[in-house]
C-alpha cells in the first residue's frame, strides 16, 4: 500500500517537472524565435497553439473550463481585464497599434499561456501538492518563462498579474476568466 | 465566494498594481522592446547608457531571369531595414549583385516643425530603383518616448516631406513604402504637445475609455446577475398551511359539495 502510494507520489513529481519543463521550452522556442526578421506573429501564433496543444489529453473540468455559471466568468474575466489595465490606462500615452496579424497573435498567445500555465500545469501542481503549491509553482514558472521576453524591471508585474491570475484560478475553480481577463489586457496594450 | 479567498484576490491585485505601476504600460507577452534604443544623439534621460546605432550592408544578386532578387536589408541592430520586391533595382549591365546600405547620421537638415522620435538613416543601393516599383521602408522607435505619427525623408540637403506611415507589422515599429531610397526618420509635429519627458504624452485615448466601458459593463451587467442568482438562491416560500381556516372566507360551498 505505502509502495503504491509513493509511486502514485513519483508519478506526479514526473508528471508536474515533465510539463513544467515542456511549457518553459516552448516559452523560451517562441520568444527566440520571434526576434527573426518578420517571426513576430507567426511566432506567437504557433507558440500559442503548441501551448493550447498542451491540455489535448485533459478534460475541460480539471482545466478549469465549462459552461456553469459562464456570465459570471465572463464577467469576471472583465473585472481581472479592468485590473490588469488599470495602471496603464490611468497613464496613458499612445503605444503601439496592433496589426489584425498581431492582434490574432495576441489572442493566440494568451489563450495557450492560460491553458498551459492555469491549466494544465496549475492542475498537475494541484494533484501534486494543493492549493498553495498550484498558485504559487504556475506563478513562478509563469514569470520565469517571461524572462527572457521582459527586461528584469518588468518581471515583478508579471509575477503580479500570475499571481493574480493563478489565484482567480483558485479561488473560483475557473480559467474562463483568467483567459477573458489576459486576452482584453493583451488586446488592449 | 469565500471570504479568505477574496481577500487574498484583493491583496493580489494591489501588489499587481503596485508593481505595473513602476515600469511603462504595456509589457505583455513580448510586446516590449528587447534592448534599449540605440541612439546617434540621445536625449538627455538616456545619455549615460546609450550605445551607438549600427549600420548595415547587403547584396541583391541579380536572378538568371535578370531581375535583382528580392530581399530585405537591415541594419545590425535591427532599428533600421528596407524590405524590397523582385526586379525593384535596376540590374546592372553587367549583373553584378546590388549592394544595400544603411546608415545612422548625426547631421541632418534641421527638422523644423517636428519632433524626430528615432534617429535618422540614410538609405543607398548602388543601382536605381526601377520605374513604378518601390520599397517598404521600417523604423524601429523607443518604447521609453512617444511614438512617432509618420515617417518623414529628406533628399541631399533638401527640406524634410511627410512620407505617411502604413503602420506597423510588429511593436515599436513604423514603416512606409518610398518610390526612392534617402534618408528618413520618424517624427511628428512638435506642436502636436507630446512631451519627449517620459511616456506621458496627450496621445490617444483608447485605453482609458476601453477600461472605462468595461467597468460601465461590469456594473450594468453585474447588479442584475448578481440580483438574479440571489433571488435564485432564496429557498422558496413555504407552501400555505393546509387547515381549512386558512380558506379564503369568501369562497362559498357549492350547493351539494362534499366535505
Amino acid at each position: 500500500m505505502h509502495s503504491l502510494a509513493a509511486h502514485a507520489a513519483t508519478g506526479l513529481w514526473r508528471r508536474a517537472l515533465w510539463l513544467a519543463l515542456l511549457v518553459l521550452g516552448l516559452e523560451t522556442a517562441r520568444t527566440l524565435a520571434g526576434r527573426g526578421p518578420g517571426w513576430a506573429s507567426p511566432s506567437l501564433l504557433l507558440g500559442g497553439l503548441a501551448l493550447c496543444l498542451m491540455a489535448v489529453r485533459s478534460s475541460p473540468a480539471t482545466l478549469g473550463l465549462g459552461w456553469h455559471r459562464l456570465p459570471e466568468r465572463l464577467l469576471g474575466g472583465l473585472g481581472l481585464a479592468v485590473v490588469l489595465l488599470l495602471p496603464a490606462a490611468a497613464r496613458w500615452g499612445g503605444g503601439p497599434s496592433l496589426g489584425p496579424e498581431l492582434a490574432l497573435a495576441a489572442i493566440a498567445v494568451s489563450v495557450g499561456e492560460e491553458i498551459a500555465f492555469r491549466g494544465v500545469l496549475f492542475s498537475a501542481l494541484l494533484d501534486l501538492g494543493g492549493p498553495a503549491l498550484a498558485v504559487l509553482g504556475s506563478t513562478a514558472l509563469w514569470t520565469i518563462a517571461h524572462a527572457l521576453a521582459h527586461p528584469p524591471q518588468f518581471l515583478p508585474a508579471v509575477a503580479g498579474a500570475g499571481l493574480l491570475l493563478g489565484l482567480w484560478r483558485w479561488a473560483c475553480q475557473d480559467l474562463v476568466g483568467p483567459i477573458v481577463g489576459h486576452v482584453l489586457a493583451d488586446l488592449a496594450l | 465566494m469565500k471570504r479568505k479567498p477574496a481577500l487574498l484576490l484583493l491583496l493580489a491585485a494591489v501588489a499587481y498594481v503596485l508593481a505595473a505601476w513602476a515600469v511603462t504600460p504595456g509589457f505583455y507577452d513580448g510586446f516590449t522592446q528587447q534592448q534599449p534604443y540605440r541612439w546617434t544623439n540621445p536625449p538627455p534621460a538616456f545619455k549615460n547608457n546609450n550605445q551607438p546605432p549600427l549600420s548595415g550592408r547587403a547584396q541583391a544578386k541579380v536572378a538568371a531571369n535578370g531581375q535583382v532578387d528580392p530581399g530585405t536589408v537591415a541594419t545590425d541592430d535591427g532599428q533600421a531595414s528596407v524590405t524590397y520586391a523582385p526586379g525593384a533595382f535596376v540590374a546592372p549591365a553587367d549583373r553584378s549583385p546590388v549592394t544595400v546600405s544603411i546608415a545612422p547620421v548625426a547631421n541632418y537638415p534641421n527638422p523644423s516643425g517636428l519632433q524626430v522620435a528615432t534617429n535618422v538613416y540614410c538609405f543607398t543601393a548602388s543601382a536605381p530603383l526601377a520605374q513604378g516599383k518601390d520599397v517598404l521602408i521600417t523604423l524601429t522607435y523607443s518604447d521609453q518616448l512617444p511614438a512617432p505619427a509618420d515617417i518623414y525623408d529628406y533628399r541631399d540637403q533638401g527640406p524634410w516631406q511627410k512620407l505617411g506611415s502604413t503602420g506597423s507589422a510588429a511593436p515599436f515599429t513604423i514603416s512606409v513604402r518610398s518610390t526612392g531610397l534617402s534618408c528618413f526618420a520618424g517624427a511628428y509635429p512638435a506642436k502636436a504637445g507630446q512631451n519627449a519627458q517620459g511616456t506621458r504624452l496627450g496621445g490617444g485615448q483608447t485605453l482609458p475609455i476601453i477600461v472605462a466601458a468595461a467597468i460601465l459593463i461590469l456594473v450594468l451587467a453585474g447588479l442584475p446577475l448578481a440580483l438574479l442568482r440571489r433571488r435564485q438562491s432564496e429557498p422558496p416560500p413555504p407552501p400555505p398551511p393546509a387547515d381549512q381556516s386558512s380558506e379564503p372566507r369568501h369562497r362559498k360551498r357549492r350547493p351539494g359539495s362534499r366535505r
